[in-house]
């Protein structure tokens, strides 16, 4: 069922790459179209899976990453809506199609949405979906700071050419930036006490559970999602606190959604024995 | 009908030629007047800017149409002809729907691809048709021209970039900062050049203008030139500069006013907040090294000028672009101005069966004067119903037509098969009386 909102993310993908390069109007409006009957096509997949399973499809590592997709490109959406301006999709959507094949091809998502008996209780739920909508922030963040740079480059190479006659202009960018990462980081602090109690509860309840007795700062999952909220929680305080705006802020928030990226996926898949329900 | 063109433009006239042709000195309407008040067009519009002065006509023949606009022209401005004859041009027919286009897409304008003009042909349009004499085919032109600078405006990069230096700084800090309101301007220096930078900032709604000179009462009187700005005195400078968003160097000194040192004092005081520096001073009043600071954007003239010449050439990327939408429109609106001609053929193809019609009606009213009035009435009706369907096929299947050869094949066939060659109108007959097809009363009845 994946595969229907991803082939209307591709679709709206070349859509809005064809309109960041060459501009028509008709097929930046298509683009949006296609992206938001995305959107809703993915929302009813969701919608089913919910009604299927009794709870958001958080479950198993490919629906996780098929609702954070999600999210994304509802977030992008609001974004969009909000600005009118369409030249972020062009760097936002290579993301959302990328970690939308792993939903649509079912990898490694072998195991059902039935939840594993030791993942009770509704803070399970709310740990999962904040961390989500944290690494949706995150990954805007990061795509926005990639824009701001290379707008930024230009700028001061004093060759006015491609991103110049593009891109919203700097102070747009680096504020769109800075909101993203903010609610991102409180999003992931949210998520990580949630979790942490969670986890202290659950060690009470299910003791023998083998993940929940790798539920410490040495499993690599739980170890790279601190780093990670080290790293913006830099940001935020740079940026406050510094005068860290621009340039460098870009530059963090490219970095920690790189951690991000990389706990998500080979993390999440291989490495982590915590993880692993 | 045919389309016509008689212009002067900065292409073919020098401005006090241009200047004294120009006709928003008396009105345009009042031209209009007078030039369908000759009898010599169908319809007009005159297009009157600062660059170019055109007049679009529709009109039966040519020739003679020409030589009484030209005469009109000389007339109306008390030209002698001899003198406006060698710098008017004309043109005839889709060349003059192409150069309309390429006027409304800004292709043949001075600076390729500047945004007025596409207004001034709208506004062109607007006063001929309050004035009556745009009709349907300068309409659908000028329509079509709306179209097609329209489209290469939004699907060509014809007109972005600043094609001036002080637009291009504009610009440039429009990139950085967004929106220029609440921002602080900064003019180190009371020259000319400063001023007018300053100008242009404030014109863009900034908060504040400061004016910073080595002699205070020349900074008090550049900035009440200015208007709204400030003058501050030549010590307080290094704070002026923390405390400002854009700062504009324009002094005549010899040796660099701000050196890269004290621009990172700055910085550190303003926490990194982006600053942008432009300056034009001549020999430069900023070290360039200044540039490398992280969040200053350091931008001298000849940055400038260099942005300027980009965009020019940029724009003249654009031009193969946007000809090819033009020839697309011209292509679109030359089938449509084909169409047309199917016009007589359909106007006597309803003539005709509207006279079978009557005449049957006539031939059995001997037997319908038994009706009563009211089913008389229906009977009416009902023929006529009868006669506009059957005709509705064809008629829209002949206005579709776009190819000459074909449109001639069908009209001598439509024009056989029924027997219209009697009672046909010629094409320039009908279309002089601005006949419309579908709504004329019958003669013949």
């Amino acid at each position: 069922m994946n595969a229907v909102p991803l082939a209307l993310y591709s679709a709206a993908f070349l859509a809005y790459v064809w309109h960041f390069a060459r501009r028509p109007a008709t097929i930046g409006r298509a683009a949006t179209t296609l992206l938001v009957a995305g959107a809703l096509s993915h929302t009813f997949v969701i919608g089913m899976q919910t009604m299927d399973v009794g709870h958001v499809p958080l479950m198993t590592r490919a629906s996780a990453i098929s609702t954070f997709v999600w999210m994304l490109v509802l977030a992008y959406l609001y974004t969009e809506m909000t600005t009118d301006e369409r030249a972020m999709g062009a760097f936002i959507l290579p993301l959302a199609v990328a970690l939308q094949i792993i939903p649509a091809l079912n990898v490694g998502g072998t195991g059902g949405e039935e939840r594993a008996s030791v993942l009770r209780g509704p803070l399970f739920g709310l740990h999962v979906s904040s961390l989500l909508l944290s690494y949706a922030s995150f990954a805007l963040a990061a795509v926005i700071g990639i824009t701001y740079m290379l707008l930024f480059k230009e700028i001061k190479a004093k060759h006015l050419g491609f991103f110049y006659t593009r891109l919203p202009s700097l102070q747009v960018l680096d504020t769109m930036n800075q909101r993203a990462t903010v609610f991102g980081w409180v999003c992931l602090t949210v998520g990580l006490i949630v979790g942490a109690i969670w986890a202290s509860q659950a060690s009470a309840y299910a003791s023998a559970s083998p993940q929940v007795q790798q539920m410490s700062l040495q499993d690599p999952k739980i170890f790279v999602a601190v780093v990670c909220w080290a790293v913006y929680s830099f940001e935020v305080f740079a940026v406050r606190r510094l005068g860290w705006g621009g340039r460098r802020s870009a530059y963090l928030s490219a970095v920690g959604f790189a951690i991000v990226l990389l706990n998500f996926v080979p993390i999440g898949y291989f490495l982590t024995r915590s993880h692993n329900f | 009908m045919h389309l016509l063109l008689v212009g002067i433009s900065h292409r073919t006239a020098p401005v006090d030629l241009r200047e004294r042709v120009d006709f928003q000195v008396r009105g345009v309407e009042a031209a209009l007047g007078a030039l369908s008040g000759r009898g010599t067009t169908n319809e007009a519009v005159v297009l009157s800017t600062c660059n170019r002065v055109e007049v679009y006509v529709a009109c039966g023949e040519v020739e003679p149409t020409r030589n009484d606009v030209v005469a009109f022209l000389g007339e109306f401005h008390a030209i002698e002809p001899a003198a406006l004859k060698p710098h008017v041009y004309d043109l005839t027919d889709l060349d003059v729907a192409r150069h309309l286009f390429r006027v409304a897409a800004g292709l043949d304008s001075m600076v390729v691809g500047e945004p007025q003009i596409l207004g001034q042909v709208k506004e062109a349009h607007t006063l001929a048709t309050m004035a009556r004499t745009a009709g349907p085919v300068l309409n659908r032109l000028f329509h079509s021209s709306f179209a097609a600078g329209k489209r290469v405006r939004t699907e060509t990069a014809l007109g972005s970039g600043a094609v001036s230096v002080s637009f291009a700084a504009v610009s440039l800090a429009r990139k950085i900062f967004g929106d220029l309101r609440g921002r602080h301007v900064l003019v180190v220096g009371a020259g000319e050049m400063g001023k007018l930078t300053a100008l242009h900032m404030k014109s863009q709604g900034v908060q504040s203008v400061t004016i910073v000179s080595r002699t205070m009462a020349h900074a008090a009187r550049t900035a009440e030139a200015i208007g709204g700005a400030s003058a501050a005195p030549w010590d307080e400078v290094g704070t002026a500069v923390g405390s400002s968003d854009i700062v504009i160097t324009a002094t005549g000194a010899g040796k660099p006013v701000f050196t890269k040192a004290q621009i990172e004092a700055v910085m550190r005081r303003r926490r990194s907040r982006p600053l942008f520096i432009i300056d034009i001073a001549m020999p430069r009043d900023v070290e360039a090294a200044a540039g490398e600071i992280e969040q200053v954007f350091l931008y001298n003239i000849d940055d400038l000028q260099a942005t300027v010449q980009e965009n020019l050439v940029r724009r003249a990327n654009e031009v193969a672009r946007a000809e090819a939408i033009v020839t697309e429109e011209v292509d679109r609106f030359g089938a449509w101005l084909r169409s047309r001609d199917a016009i007589p053929t359909v106007v006597a193809l309803r003539q005709r069966f509207e006279s079978v019609r009557r005449s049957e009606l006539e031939r059995l009213d001997f037997k319908l004067s038994a009706l009563p009035p009211e089913a008389r009435s229906r009977v009416e009706e009902i023929t006529r119903l009868i006669v506009e369907k059957l005709l509705l096929t064809p008629t829209e299947q002949l206005k579709t037509l776009s190819d000459a050869e074909v449109l001639t094949a069908y009209t001598e066939a439509l024009t056989k098969l029924f027997n219209l060659g009697q009672q046909a109108p010629s094409a320039t007959e009908t279309l002089d009386r601005r006949v419309e097809p579908f709504v004329r009363p019958s003669k013949r009845s």
